[in-house]
């Protein structure tokens, strides 16, 4: 199992009430595999998990990315700055 | 003569004066900035009244963005000299500028106006920054359009 912290902006903060959680998961999980249990776990996820972008280590990555160790997960709607 | 950088995320109301000159150096002779502030009226599309806006940011990722549009502005117009990108973040009230995008360059047909305006969109597509909305009738956040490929 590796340990990863993920960490949560705007709408998809408030879905699921907090800014981080750290979380175990097997190794050779993908963005997609772990998002997907996060709507397991977080069920209002599911309205957004379509449009939601990930980074790992602060850089975007692919669905089919494998997470690796002590990686730090983003995850967050289309971004609106300016 | 080192070419002047200047990337900020910052909760401090921004001074564009202070900004320019420290994007001027001796060889510059034309500047273009972009800035854009909170519209606390909305008449377009979907018309409204804004009370004031409460921007977040992923700060590191946002910062290594914001690093990483100037780049790209600098490898498309070699010809720019100074590159200011500033974000401010925090609670944000009507007709408060809330970014600035500025460009120098020894003459105005060097590419600022262009580099300005490719800043600009840049940030808004993959700068990990979000607004929220608080108007007189509740609060929405703003959500954009832009999925950045891997690496982006």
């Amino acid at each position: 199992m590796l340990k990863v912290k993920v960490m949560f902006f705007a709408t998809l903060r408030d879905y699921v009430g907090s800014k981080a959680i750290e979380m175990e998961i097997s190794s050779g999980t993908t963005i997609q595999a772990l998002t997907d249990l996060l709507v397991v776990k977080y069920p209002r996820l599911e309205k957004v998990k379509d449009s939601m972008i990930a980074a790992i280590n602060r850089e975007y990555a692919a669905d089919d990315q494998i997470i690796p160790e002590d990686a730090e997960i983003a995850l967050f709607p289309p971004v609106s700055g300016g | 003569m080192d070419f002047p950088t200047i990337i900020s995320l910052t909760e401090s109301e921004l001074d564009l004066g202070a900004l320019l000159a420290q994007i001027t150096i001796p060889t510059t002779g034309a500047a273009a900035i972009f800035t854009g502030m909170v519209r606390g009226k909305t008449s377009s599309n979907h018309p409204r009244e804004t009370n004031f806006l409460d921007y977040e940011a992923y700060q590191p990722m946002a910062e290594k963005k914001m690093h990483q549009v100037a780049e790209e502005i600098r490898e498309k117009w070699p010809t720019i000299e100074g590159i200011a990108i500033v974000q401010r973040i925090g609670r944000l009230y009507p007709g408060t500028p809330t970014t600035m995008i500025a460009c120098t360059s020894a003459h105005r047909n060097n590419g600022v106006f262009e580099a300005a305006r490719y800043g600009i969109d840049r940030l808004k597509e993959i700068v990990p920054v979000w607004k929220k909305e608080i108007g007189p009738d509740g609060e929405e956040w703003i959500v954009g359009h832009y999925h950045p490929r891997p690496g982006e």
